[in-house]
């Protein structure tokens, strides 16, 4: 399909009545923009709980006997933080969050293809959220976001509402996921070609699959463990025959795409920003946009990396190896990519600029323990170890993370019309940046001398480092309060953006902030890639959008 | 007759927003399928790995499943797939009846089917004592992968059962009929998923 597949009288220019009433216009919304602030303030306040919780972790090791929770609790406080950061912070911002509000957008496109399951998708996943939070009553879950058995089996009644409420954001991940590949395959603008398509809505275009594919296959891990804790129908339990290396196999086949799931967005939207404050078109566009796919197609190829200490053959772990090591080769592309387009650029400093190159440098520091990570023999030495957790983390926080902040700093004038304060911002981002390597760049050591991790008390040679991370925990905590203030402050009082800010050249910059229901009153017909600054716009038909012409009509039933 | 053109109503217009809007829920509905059988897939990686971890199969103290039975009731689902492709045909050429007919073979063939499985089900826990909780590994991968099929089939069923009601209200026209498709495409998915459970529980 060379040309997007839309004509006048179609669906690209059908449009919903206007919404009328609050609950109709900002509750059970079918509106893209608004079910993405939706995601996006959800998901913001069970990050605050799941950072509570990691707090409580690093309280804990303030000391070599902790002392702040008992060790049973700290083992559930760990287990929550890590599924909720995953589930239901970084996953629904990145995808359900930043995808929803923008992609749409940028493909010139009214609204997605599926406004109702839309709806659905986002509504499954605060009740989900809940679910996990509330097996704290019933005993949460011990095992880590893992959840290997046995210890899941032995687990209290939590584990299996965890089993059940992370099954529920897989449901919503699954349908977000058709939702969005139907969307960019079938709704695009006229003119605007796979390779016209801004690099944001490629990473939406590369994850989108992953979540309906590689969700379900966690669906069914997910549905098994449930049944055997339920019913006691063997599956993971040796004593009945059952194999729990073969839950490790079915959740890292998921897992492993899902770290994917959690970075790809954020290529995105580091690929959107850099141009945008370097004044310079993103060099290797079709390079950027095509290692996405390849990072998706390799993401199902390497899941038994996570297993090198789970006994499996020595000739089915090299190949594993080998096929993580080329996986870097498309991510290492990205990242000269990203520097390349900096070079020579006219580089303005702005908030969400120092965020994105900041993701650069900690996603390249977590890219490369990754590379350390797949090699087996340095695998045997610090699997379960600090290392682990330092890998983790800064490829999660420093990049997913920063990738987050970075879109908030860049879309949120289009979301509220107002820019979030620069001053404020660079305060936000300095401490957290700071903050973030006190804390985390520790643990490599501390894991390569062998401070095991979710062990609630540690040797107390490591107690320096220890208290050194968490006060610098305290102040990550900190910055992160300041960006809510921030976010508080500037909805109300913040600089009126004006359509264009950034002086940005994709689709969702031509149009007023905040975007009316209907987006665009012409759908527009685009001639080229949006990253060449020296150039006119090149779109056609969006004379009217800045005037105060009337709105085009609705037509047709939905 | 000839088959009308997607979206046109009796005079010949087609309603272009129809004509997208079905493409796109074509779309979903098949990545839908994927997801499913991705679904269908992780569970029976779970089977095989289970199978092949060294305890021989079928485990000691449990027989072979019937093949013989099984394979019959195979013949009535398979043929279910057959009626469902026909009555398709017939509503695409505008043969009404013909269609409701096919689409009624359907539904008794489908029912047939889960009743067969339900007398195996009989069989097995009643008269072998294999059941999904206290048969080790093959309770725990039999009854769930085809519990789990038996269950798209049922859905399926009332799906079909809808269709006919909707049918005979008239909801269906010559051009905008696609409850009808993507109830066959549904069908046979389950059709090849049961190609695959028959050929791994049974034949292997």
């Amino acid at each position: 399909m060379a040309v997007a597949a839309v004509h006048s009288g179609g669906i690209a220019e059908h449009i919903h009545p206007e919404p009328q009433g609050f609950v109709r216009r900002y509750v059970f919304s079918l509106d893209h923009k608004i079910i993405g602030i939706q995601y996006i303030i959800t998901a913001f306040v069970f990050f605050m709980l799941s950072g509570l919780l990691a707090e409580a972790i690093r309280t804990q090791l303030l000391n070599p006997n902790g002392g702040f929770v008992a060790p049973g609790t700290y083992n559930e406080v760990y287990s929550v933080h890590g599924s909720a950061m995953v589930w239901l912070v970084i996953i629904p911002l990145l995808t359900g969050g930043f995808g929803n509000l923008v992609f749409p957008l940028q493909i010139g496109a009214r609204d997605v293809a599926f406004p109702w399951l839309n709806m659905l998708s986002f509504w499954i996943f605060p009740v989900a959220g809940l679910m996990l939070f509330s097996s704290f009553l019933m005993g949460a879950p011990t095992a880590g976001w893992m959840e290997y058995p046995p210890i899941s089996l032995q687990g209290a009644a939590g584990t299996s509402m965890w089993c059940a409420a992370i099954f529920l954001v897989g449901v919503s991940s699954t349908i977000t996921g058709i939702n969005f590949v139907v969307t960019i395959l079938k709704m695009r603008a006229p003119g605007m070609t796979f390779t016209r398509m801004p690099l944001f809505v490629w990473g939406q275009f590369a994850t989108a699959p992953l979540l309906m594919i590689a969700t379900t296959a966690l669906a069914a891990a997910l549905a098994a463990l449930f049944i055997e804790r339920q019913f006691g129908v063997p599956f993971f339990d040796p004593t009945k025959g059952g194999s729990p290396v073969m839950w490790q196999h079915m959740f890292w086949f998921y897992s492993h795409p899902a770290v994917y799931i959690m970075i790809l967005p954020a290529f995105g939207i580091i690929s959107e920003v850099l141009p945008t404050f370097a004044r310079k078109p993103v060099f290797g566009y079709k390079l950027i946009a095509f290692s996405s796919m390849a990072i998706a197609l390799l993401g199902f190829m390497v899941w038994a990396h996570h297993m090198f200490t789970s006994g499996l053959a020595p000739f089915l772990q090299l190949p594993f190896m080998i096929l993580t090591y080329i996986i870097g080769v498309p991510t290492g592309i990205k990242i000269f990519s990203w520097t390349a387009t900096l070079f020579g650029g006219k580089i303005h400093y702005s908030t969400a600029m120092l965020f994105a190159i900041g993701f650069i440098g900690l996603f390249t520091i977590g890219g490369i323990t990754g590379i350390f990570l797949a090699a087996i023999p340095f695998d045997l030495h610090v699997h379960g170890t600090y290392f682990i957790v330092a890998h983790l983390h800064y490829v999660l926080v420093g990049g997913s993370l920063m990738g987050v902040f970075a879109g908030m700093y860049y879309w949120f004038p289009k979301m509220s019309g107002r820019l979030l304060n620069e001053t404020l911002g660079k305060i936000h981002f300095w401490l957290f940046f700071i903050g973030f390597n006190c804390t985390f760049l520790p643990m490599h050591w501390l894991g390569m001398l062998g401070m095991p991790r979710e062990v609630a008390t540690y040797d107390p040679q490591f107690t320096f480092w220890n208290r050194f991370e968490s006060v610098a925990s305290y102040l990550m905590t900190f910055a992160i309060l300041i960006f809510f203030v921030n976010v508080l402050w500037s909805i109300r009082n913040g600089r009126r953006s004006g359509p264009n800010p950034w002086g940005a050249r994709t689709l969702e910059w031509q149009i007023p902030s905040p975007p009316h229901y209907y987006n665009f009153k012409h759908i527009p017909t685009v001639y080229g890639l949006p990253y060449d600054f020296s150039q006119p716009l090149p779109y056609k038909g969006l004379e009217e959008e800045l005037t105060d012409s009337p709105p085009p009509v609705a037509a047709g039933v939905h | 007759m000839s088959v009308a053109a997607i979206g046109a109503d009796a005079h010949g217009h087609v309603d272009q927003l129809y004509v997208e809007t079905r493409e796109l829920r074509l779309q979903g509905f098949l990545l839908f399928l994927i997801s499913d059988c991705v679904l269908f897939s992780s569970f029976i990686f779970a089977y095989l790995y289970l199978r092949n971890s060294g305890q021989g199969w079928p485990p000691p103290g449990i027989q072979r499943l019937d093949v013989a039975f099984a394979a019959w009731n195979s013949v009535v689902l398979f043929g279910s797939g057959a009626t469902m492709h026909y009555a398709l045909e017939n509503f695409k050429h505008g043969n009404f009846m013909k269609y409701m007919r096919f689409l009624l073979a359907t539904i008794v063939l489908g029912a047939g089917f889960l009743g067969g499985q339900a007398y195996e089900y009989n069989h097995l826990i009643f008269g072998e004592h294999v059941t999904w909780w206290g048969s080790g590994i093959f309770g725990a991968s039999f009854f769930t992968l085809t519990g789990m099929h038996g269950l798209h089939v049922f859905l399926g069923v009332c799906y079909l059962t809808v269709l006919v009601l909707q049918s005979a209200a008239g909801v269906y026209t010559k051009g905008k009929f696609f409850g009808i498709t993507a109830g066959t495409l549904y069908w046979h998915f389950v059709d090849v998923i049961w190609v695959v459970l028959f050929s791994i529980f049974y034949l292997i």
